[in-house]
């Protein structure tokens, strides 16, 4: 009998000690979760979602993510907050196929799931796409192709080959270049794992392969800077194109030397906040509407189409373009 | 009579073997350097564009890094034990004594920043090889702890974003060419300065591992630690050198990262780790301690970096790059077992 008590009993403390654990954060609180914390990129999308705090009392907003570009970690992230029971989750996925189960599991909880760069996903409600990805490859494309004079050997660079964006972006570019049959596409999709110093290494092993190689086409945002360098390093600043998604203050240096020729980018803080909204509404039960006006620029007539899961995407055209002219325009 | 025969051959084809496989056990080194030339050999048939010089200039660039860690790691290694933390050592240390000259002192010489990211790194280090001796742990646990750790430190505590504008004089130092050649496409390719750093810390290695007394001292810890303790070495105290030495190399050699890269990204470096450790037993080190050499860690340096750089020239698609690496070393593995059981 006393045992049954005192069984009784610590399951009744375990109960107690479990609740205010699980109820943490409220049903109002959306939770934003990057690839990698500490990116500049990611910095400055945790601008916008604090701005979408600050701006909407009634909802609690933040933003995580690992230490390192890593599937897994972030995987880990989305269980914790799971567990937390948050309202929203937010979320720019490293490796969207990885993410499915997991999210999935977050749907099941009753948690909504907004992504972010990821119109493959299956168990998201939202996706938001600040443009189509195909498009933006074939703008970039097209850019190199005004560089090079429409003939010349190119490349192109993604950050892996399981970042869908990246790998769209590059796919984009190569699908355009068949309208400039003089471009040859060489050793496509280089792989630089976000890191400058590989990007650096397999831009110079490009070199060598191809001494006659026109343009590169980046894919992260710290791909430019490592082929800047190497560009710039072999004396071929004035004699080569590149292009690719870039931040401009990172950048702004290689810009000047003439060494990365332009760079494009959506403004993450846009991004992050227009997540936000797209998160609020769905917490409130609002319809998102083709056309519909999201309050923020190039947000202002979005495209809604249906996702490949039971969500819908929604795409902007917000991507923007940065030369040594007016780089000094955007101070992140 | 044919059976005879048979036998016989086998009998001298044993014997070649073993003698090869003796050659080997010797000549540990060799082993690298046997793979160095049939891979060279090899690309440059499929590829002539792989004889040049801006090749060799790259290949030199691209082991100065690496040879720094991997001469820690053959300390460690030869002293009986592992390291692992290299990596965020140097990713600590380079992202806070570049933070800090911007800071504070930007028109410090690159003189004091050397000393200041190699006493860093050493003190780090050192912190290694207290907790290995206090916790009587496993090195390869410890190190792994301390990895999380000081990266978890530095990223929590010192920053995440990234630095572009880096000191001058690191800028000037990473910049620094010894030879400088204007290809006919006007192609320009540098050996940099900074190779020089690492033929330093070779030489100082290989003389101190040679010649001195804590040299000595470390090769005996590594073989049979309970009769180096018998005849009177301090095992603890070869130990903290090791270890502290490993985390002076890793200080300097972020600091060339950082000048080389001319950025501070903190999250660098991580993963290097298994290629730094795969090269140092690719030279003939025993991951179980009491050997290895300098001249056989700087060949598994050149050979793993030289592998990591031709994939492009010889048009291996990018998603069979890592596997066509990990393939290497694996078969690297499989010589050395088959040769200790040829011999």
């Amino acid at each position: 009998m006393r045992k049954l008590a005192t069984l009784l009993g610590s399951a009744a403390m375990c109960a107690l000690l479990a609740t205010p654990l699980f109820a943490q954060e409220g049903n109002n609180s959306i939770v934003t979760v990057v690839k990698v914390t500490g990116e500049n990129w990611f910095t400055r999308m945790e601008e916008g979602v604090k701005a979408f705090g600050e701006d909407h009392k009634d909802v609690t907003t933040r933003q995580v993510g690992p230490a390192k570009a890593d599937a897994a970690q972030q995987a880990a992230i989305v269980q914790d907050l799971i567990a937390q029971g948050v309202g929203a989750i937010a979320i720019v996925p490293m490796d969207p196929s990885s993410l499915e189960g997991v999210l999935r599991r977050a749907q099941g909880r009753g948690i909504k799931v907004i992504t972010h760069e990821a119109d493959s996903l299956q168990n998201t409600l939202v996706d938001l796409e600040a443009f189509d990805n195909t498009a933006f490859g074939a703008h970039f494309n097209e850019q190199l192709a005004t560089c090079m004079d429409g003939k010349g050997k190119w490349t192109s660079f993604v950050g892996s080959l399981g970042s869908l964006t990246h790998v769209q972006w590059a796919d984009g570019g190569a699908e355009n270049a068949k309208k400039h049959p003089e471009m040859e596409l060489v050793s496509p999709k280089n792989e630089s794992f976000n890191d400058a110093n590989r990007a650096y290494t397999l831009a110079k092993e490009i070199l060598r392969a191809h001494p006659d190689i026109k343009g590169f086409q980046g894919g992260s945002a710290i791909d430019v800077i490592g082929i800047g360098r190497a560009v710039e390093e072999a004396g071929l600043a004035d004699k080569t194109c590149v292009i690719g998604l870039g931040l401009p203050k990172d950048t702004g240096p290689y810009l000047e030397s003439g060494a990365v020729d332009s760079i494009s980018f959506w403004d993450p803080k846009d991004a992050g906040y227009v997540m936000n909204i797209l998160a609020d509404k769905v917490l409130k039960g609002e319809e998102i509407t083709d056309g519909m006006d999201l309050g923020v620029s190039g947000y202002n007539k979005v495209a809604v189409t249906k996702g490949p899961g039971e969500g819908v995407i929604v795409r902007g055209q917000a991507w923007v373009d940065v030369t040594k002219d007016n780089y000094k325009d955007y101070p992140f | 009579m044919s059976l005879s025969v048979t036998a016989n051959d086998e009998g001298r084809r044993a014997g070649f073997a073993k003698r090869i496989a003796g050659f080997f056990r010797r000549y540990p080194e060799a082993f690298a350097a046997l793979l160095i030339l049939i891979l060279c050999i090899g690309v440059g048939l499929l590829n002539p564009a792989f004889w040049q010089l801006a090749n060799l200039f790259d290949i030199l660039r691209g082991s100065v890094v690496r040879g720094l860690f991997a001469l820690g790691v053959l300390m460690v290694l030869a002293a009986g034990g592992l390291d692992v933390s290299f990596s965020a050592i140097a990713a600590l240390v380079m992202y806070a004594v570049t933070k800090a000259v911007t800071l504070f002192a930007p028109d410090t010489g690159m003189v004091l920043i050397f000393i200041m990211s190699a006493v860093g790194g050493a003190l780090l280090g050192a912190i290694n090889g207290v907790l290995v001796n206090a916790l009587k742990a496993p090195s390869l646990i410890v190190t792994i702890g301390t990895q999380y750790a000081y990266r978890g430190f530095l990223l929590t505590f010192i920053g995440t974003a990234l630095f572009m504008n880096i000191p001058p004089a690191m800028d000037h130092f990473g910049q620094w060419s010894l030879m400088s050649r204007t290809a006919e496409n006007g192609f320009t390719v540098q050996l940099p300065g900074f190779v020089l750093v690492l033929a330093v810390a070779a030489l100082a290695t290989w003389a101190m591992l040679r010649f001195t007394l804590i040299g000595r001292a470390v090769y005996a810890v590594g073989g049979r630690p309970d009769i180096a303790e018998r005849l009177g070495y301090r095992v603890s105290s070869v130990q903290l050198f090791v270890f502290a030495w490993a985390g002076m190399l890793a200080g300097v050699a972020g600091i060339i990262h950082v000048s080389s890269n001319r950025l501070a990204n903190p999250f660098d470096l991580a993963g290097i780790e298994l290629s730094v450790i795969a090269a140092v037993i690719l030279g003939g080190a025993r991951i179980t301690g009491g050997s290895g050499s300098v001249l056989g860690t700087l060949l598994g340096v050149v050979l793993i970096t030289l592998v990591s750089n031709v994939l492009i020239l010889i048009g291996i698609p990018s998603a069979w790059q890592t596997a066509i690496l990990g393939l290497f070393i694996l078969s690297a593995g499989v010589f050395f077992v088959l040769q200790k059981r040829w011999s």
